[in-house]
């Protein structure tokens, strides 16, 4: 490609990254559900001829990666068949190229002179899909038809009619119809404006000139990629990791990954990790491809274009049958938790290989809190998100309240769930003395206290309360997730991490949630003692925790550097739970009904 | 860099309006303070001085003084001075605000710092939060509670509260901001709090509760908003009245007026009680102005771009008003869309005239990375050490460089010789850093940095027009700022627009835009439910009291009553949606079934914005919002000619157009010499002491009635 053509593909470049966003903005905009528009559990992408993406707006990353796969599927199964105006649909992971029920794309082929030429498309979580419980959280469904309603591949709108009969479907298979419908309108609206950027592109350049640029900036894309592959030296590189486990007496689910680089390629292997489950936490195979893809996207900089290309040098393979290349009728609507735990482990295996250049473990990523029930006959179906602690990183601190890299959703306005939902929050903030110590400290765990103010169906998906978030280079593992529900009849019942069943809340209940603190990066004794100070006038973390875990005295609210410095000569080995004590009392603290011990008996690093 | 035109020095007549009260606009940026003065639509003096940013009142008081010095005005004919300052969000890029507390319902002091928890950016290991303007040990909990409706749940602990005021005075802090759950319905808690922290903590500490400034749902947002506002406070405080004593020592005894963020201006003692609303302050002036010119095109929708040294910043004028917004974040630097990448800043939900800012000016660096990209911003040589041209120690090549290679900008010096340009460094830079690596001739690669460039700074102009369904097409680009003008062709090219015009003085446009700012009062009440379970009473009724305050908080700040219009509008969405759709009343529409009104006009704005609507879901009526106005005296923008201002212009250079067009030796003239040649094709270069303009091969340019270039597109 010529000097020249290289300026006009970045002019080409920043229109379609405009398109792609304008897609998500109408969406963000537009659409009827909290997850949806304050959540932003969505993505949106451009495609080339040939279905490979060439631009995607700033939303679920971990969704990204899976649109490869779902856009062969569609070619594949469906190329011959499109007409101008026709807006495909589907949501089914077996043979239709989806993730999970909940998740549903639509893709509308762009024409010019009737050839194809391009595809704007969007995949959103939507607020619910039938199936066995509200909100399309519950762990305990074994089969894919508990789980609410599969989309095969078809079309939505055919040459630019609406196919009613889907809507109709739709409409009579979900509780909450008008937001549903709403939200697929959005959708619909939302990849329809990016046909008209997309059209404009391509107008201008001429379509087969528009296809010589998609292919320079693919090529782009995947150099710059090799170039960070080639950057890690030659060899294997193998990491474990797990999920707790299932229900009352979880039993550890194993994620075994290794990579094999050689020159600019890599091939991630996951030969060794779990068979598939009978509940709703299988991940189909596109969401692997995603976590994946996503963790060399990391490595390699936020600033690489963000074109399939990059995806080449990178080779992914799973076992049939395993929990992260499941086999029908496996359920997978809560699989979010596989595609976290895939991230980790490649970030585990890939800390071994380029030192330095990974923080220590996250929260583990998004926990899903979902409720639902009726109040006066009418349905109402409650689902959000909560997370947000990252692990130190080699020259900086973990963050305090940050989205999981993989996810980067919002949290939702208390006083919009209020105004909108029985409910009530009661807790929202940070748990002091949580999270790994480190040279550079873990983010801190989060509480999000819940008050049902009707009775409905409790669902939710966490982890990390056994396996902690990684702590790298001497620093700390992170802290345990815990779920709390207080029912008001005494004692409060800690609840699994991952639940195989719903629970039956009543009005007045009380629902804490913690979110896992994150892992710390390099011995504590090497932070700034003043680092430290700050973190206890900040009150994040308690004296007592400075003095036995960072080994800093204080004099009132000043250091004492000569008694810090003779403390500090030996650096213990702290056994790596030994934290957890402080932790419980500060748990206590904020939930004084707690009357039991802590239930962290089975804590342990990753 | 001083430079200054002395009053005489200026011909000016055609416009002269005896006794006509004069403005004064001073706008002050990171580079540059600029005043203009006009006496009615006659400008009487201006000078541009480089800013004094360890005290910006000095250039202020060097700056005015100089404008007296000349002669033109006397003191006591000043009748206004209309200042844009950016001291709010120096403070906060800075750092440099007071040192504050928090006061919130228990359980929730980590709302501020949690923010929404989304990063601006993906797939960065690296990233960073912004740190929350009040740390964790001054955000201070008591206990109480309110519903959803206003009722209280749990009653305020005054002790609590006594506690937690004790703490703010042992700390020594000097503002307090104050936020509870649900004020937005039920204010009693925080006025309680505010009573008594006032009464506590003494007059000089500045207390602020939310909901004073912003009643609205959405605690993250009103509390942010409200820290915001406690962390400025007293820096916009001192910072103001050193002013006003800068101009009572020069013997100015007119009021001094500051331009709020939403485009209009409000007098020393309101801004104090939101200073918080002046963040926007400077731009805001500008796209004033802008709005003022569209109003006297054929079409009223137009679209301003204002370009300086480090940013482009666009916005939208539909039928000669400016497109406000509310959702705003200060200290975000720049953002390529203000609605879809949120979380680099402080959010700050105030009215804001709707900007898009994007990381291209003169001085953003250009560079051929590693995969063999070419690309331009966001970062930025700044004034220093600045573009290789200005010989200021720069060594990385900058857009300014490219257009010194294509010949845009001259190769000796610009601002009318105080900024000297060392034309043989600018090509050498851009030969050897963006050429080599891409095999392209220099002029080639500096054609190819000013595309990038114009591509990058054509996504904010989408962002405010296509993005909200808007056709750029259907508008007229006005560019100003030093450089807007010569970025002008290449953007309306990329966005089909056919009419470019550029203002008079266009380097200091945004003081212009401060002397023709009106005054203005905005309020907003929180009125949530289903709009078809409202009654048309009901609505009236809140509208006209929002409005009989407006117009009363106005004229307590010197509007004369009579010459006060009102502008109503009210904020919708379908029920569950989470944005809203500002929908405009008109006046005349009162009386009529208001619900009815609001209803028709929301399902067609949703058509128009996002391409989809439903008439049967149901509408939920969110807010309502009345603005009340009083015109400036001075109702056309000042014009100006610089017919003899000692520019002369070097007459015909070489200038590269492109691939197609080539190098082309083109006229290089001043307006006023435009103005004797009547319509000429391009290329042309219009120099002037601010600004450079380029009429590029295919568009014609004139000069109209108010000395402003148009240019039009021949092809």
């Amino acid at each position: 490609m010529s000097g020249r053509d290289q300026i006009t593909l970045e002019v080409i470049k920043n229109r379609l990254d405009s398109v792609a966003d304008q897609i998500a903005l109408v969406l963000m905009r537009s659409a009827y559900s909290p997850i949806v528009r304050d959540s932003l559990d969505y993505s949106t992408a451009v495609c080339d001829r040939n279905g490979r993406f060439v631009a995607q707006g700033l939303t679920t990353a971990l969704h990204l990666g899976s649109f490869p796969y779902a856009m062969r599927n569609l070619i594949g199964k469906a190329r011959s068949g499109m007409r101008p105006g026709d807006i495909f649909i589907f949501n089914d992971p077996y043979g239709s190229g989806g993730m999970h029920l909940p998740d549903i794309y639509l893709v509308k082929p762009v024409f010019v002179d009737d050839e194809v030429e391009g595809y704007s498309t969007a995949l959103v979580h939507h607020a619910d899909i039938g199936g066995i419980a509200p909100g399309a959280m519950a762990v305990y469904a074994t089969e894919i038809f508990q789980e609410g309603l599969r989309i095969p591949l078809m079309k939505l709108f055919a040459e630019g009619e609406p196919n009613q009969t889907v809507f109709d479907f739709i409409s009579a298979n979900v509780r909450i119809p008008r937001h549903v419908i709403g939200d697929l309108r959005a959708q619909v609206a939302g990849i329809r404006r990016g046909e008209q950027g997309l059209l404009e592109i391509i107008g201008r350049y001429g379509a087969r000139n528009f296809d010589e640029f998609c292919s320079a900036l693919h090529e782009m894309s995947e150099t710059a990629m090799r170039t960070v592959i080639a950057a890690i030296p030659d060899g294997d590189y193998d990491y474990t990791d797990f999920i707790d486990g299932l229900g009352e007496k979880p039993e550890p689910i194993r994620f075994q990954v290794r990579l094999r680089v050689r020159g600019s390629d890599v091939d991630l292997d996951w030969e060794g990790t779990a068979a598939q489950v009978p509940a709703a936490i299988n991940a189909p195979i596109p969401f692997i491809y995603s976590a994946s893809y996503l963790a060399f996207r990391c490595l390699a900089g936020h600033e690489i274009p963000n074109a399939e290309g990059y995806t080449v040098p990178i080779s992914v393979k799973a076992p049939t049958g395993t929990i992260v290349n499941p086999t029908p009728p496996a359920a997978a609507n809560a699989r979010g938790i596989v595609g976290f735990r895939a991230f980790d482990t490649v970030l585990g295996a890939l800390s071994k290989a380029v030192p330095g250049k990974i923080p220590a473990g996250s929260e583990g990523g998004a926990i899903n809190f979902g409720v639902g029930g009726r109040i006066d006959g009418e349905a109402y179906v409650f689902g959000e998100t909560t997370m947000g602690a990252w692990g130190g990183r080699s020259d900086r601190d973990g963050i305090d309240g940050a989205a999981n890299l993989a996810a980067n959703q919002s949290n939702q306005p208390i006083e919009l769930i209020e105004a909108e939902n029985p409910l009530r929050i009661l807790q929202y903030g940070y748990v002091k003395d949580s999270g790994g110590a480190g040279q550079h400290r873990g983010g801190l765990s989060i509480l999000r206290q819940y008050r049902f103010l009707a009775d409905g169906l409790l669902t939710f998906r966490s982890d990390r309360r056994s396996v902690l978030p990684a702590g790298r280079s001497d620093g700390l593992p992170g802290t345990p997730n815990l779920n709390l529900l207080d029912d008001g009849n005494g004692a409060i019942r800690t609840l699994p991490v991952l639940p195989m069943e719903g629970y039956a809340v009543r009005s007045g209940d009380i629902f804490s949630q913690f979110v896992p603190g994150a892992g710390g990066y390099g011995h504590p004794f090497a932070r700034d003692p003043m680092a430290v100070l700050e973190d206890v006038l900040d009150e994040k973390i308690s004296r007592d925790y400075a003095l036995l875990f960072y080994g800093v005295v204080l004099d009132g609210d000043r250091l004492d550097p000569d008694r810090t410095a003779s403390l500090r000569r030996d650096r213990p080995v702290f056994p790596n739970t030994s934290h957890l004590e402080l932790l419980w009392k500060e748990m206590v603290g904020l939930i004084p009904e707690l009357h039991c011990s802590a239930p962290f008996e089975a804590a342990r690093e990753g | 860099m001083i430079y200054m035109q002395s009053a005489r020095s200026l011909k000016i007549g055609r416009f002269v309006t005896k006794n006509a009260s004069v403005r004064i606009g001073i706008d002050i940026g990171g580079t540059f303070t600029d005043i203009v003065a006009a006496r009615g639509r006659e400008v009487v003096g201006i000078v541009k001085l480089q800013s004094t940013p360890g005290d910006y009142s000095d250039a202020i008081l060097d700056g005015l003084g100089r404008l007296l010095a000349a002669g033109r005005i006397a003191p006591e004919e000043v009748r206004a001075v209309i200042h844009g300052t950016t001291v709010a969000t120096n403070a906060i890029l800075e750092g440099r605000g007071a040192k504050a507390a928090l006061i919130t319902t228990r359980g929730f002091r980590d709302v501020l710092e949690l923010r929404r928890i989304r990063t601006p950016e993906l797939y960065n290991f690296w990233y960073e939060k912004p740190p929350p303007l009040v740390p964790r040990r001054r955000r201070l909990e008591v206990t109480e509670r309110l519903e959803p409706d206003g009722s209280v749940l749990i009653p305020l602990d005054e002790d609590e509260v006594a506690a937690a005021l004790g703490r703010c005075a042992g700390a020594e802090i000097e503002a307090l901001a104050i936020c509870f759950l649900h004020s937005y319905a039920n204010p009693e808690h925080e006025k309680r709090v505010a009573d008594l922290a006032r009464g506590t903590l003494g007059s000089g500490v500045f207390v602020t509760a939310s909901h004073e400034i912003l009643p609205e749902i959405r605690e993250y947002e009103r509390t942010s908003t409200t820290v915001v506002n406690a962390y400025v406070g007293p820096v916009v405080r001192a910072y103001l009245q050193r002013i006003a004593d800068v101009l009572r020592s020069l013997g100015i005894a007119a009021p001094l007026r500051i331009m709020q963020s939403n485009g209009g201006t409000l007098g020393l003692e309101a801004v104090l009680r939101v200073p918080a609303a002046i963040v926007e302050s400077g731009p805001a002036a500008g796209v004033v102005g802008g709005a003022l010119i569209a109003r006297t095109l054929a079409s009223s929708d137009a679209i301003t771009i204002d370009m300086g040294g480090t940013t482009a910043k666009a916005a939208l004028i539909q039928n000669g008003s400016v497109s406000r917004t509310s959702e705003y974040e200060v200290g975000a630097g720049i953002n390529v869309s203000s609605q879809l990448v949120k979380g680099r800043g402080h959010a700050l939900r105030l009215p804001v005239i709707d900007i898009s800012e994007i990381g291209a000016g003169g001085g953003s660096l250009a560079v051929v990375d590693g995969v063999g990209r070419l690309r331009v911003g966001p970062h930025s040589a700044g004034s220093v050490p600045g573009p290789v041209a200005y010989g200021r120690g720069g060594r990385v090549a900058t857009l300014t460089d490219a257009l010194v290679t294509l010949g845009y900008v001259s190769p000796t010096s610009i601002a009318g010789g105080a900024v000297p340009i060392d034309s043989e460094a600018a090509v050498a830079a851009v030969s050897g850093q963006i050429a080599e690596p891409l095999g392209v001739a220099a002029h080639h690669a500096a054609q190819g940095i000013y595309v990038v460039a114009a591509a990058v700074m054509t996504r904010a102009v989408k962002a405010v027009s296509t993005f909200r369904g808007r056709d750029p097409r259907e508008c007229t680009l006005i560019a100003f700022g030093g450089n807007g003008a010569l970025m002008a062709p290449q953007i309306a090219d990329e966005l089909g627009i056919r009419t470019i015009v550029v203002p008079p003085l266009p380097g200091l446009f945004s003081a212009c835009g401060l002397i023709v700012a009106p005054n203005e009062r905005e309020l907003v009440h929180s009125l949530f439910g289903r709009l078809i379970g409202l009654s048309q009473a009901t609505i009236r009724e809140e509208l006209d009291e929002l409005a009989a305050r407006a117009r009363r908080e106005l004229v307590e700040d010197g509007s004369s009553p009579e010459a006060i219009e009102i502008e109503y509008s009210a904020d919708l969405r379908y029920a569950g949606q989470a944005y809203e759709l500002a929908v405009g009343v008109a006046a005349r529409h009162l009386d009529r079934d208001l619900v009815a009104v609001l209803a028709a006009a929301f399902h067609d704005e949703h058509e128009r914005t996002f391409g989809h609507s439903s008439l049967q879901d149901p509408v939920d009526l969110v807010s309502l919002r009345v603005i009340a106005r009083e015109a400036s005296p001075i109702a056309d923008l000042p014009t100006f000619d610089y017919a003899d201002t000692g520019q002369r212009p070097d007459g015909i250079r070489d200038v590269f157009f492109g691939p197609e067009a080539g190098v082309c030796s083109t006229p290089v003239i001043s307006r006023s010499q435009l103005r004797r040649r009547g319509e000429s094709p391009g290329p042309l270069i219009i120099e002037e002491y601010d600004a450079t303009a380029v009429v590029p091969p295919g568009w014609k340019a004139s000069l109209d009635e108010a000395a402003r270039l148009v240019l039009v597109r021949q092809i």
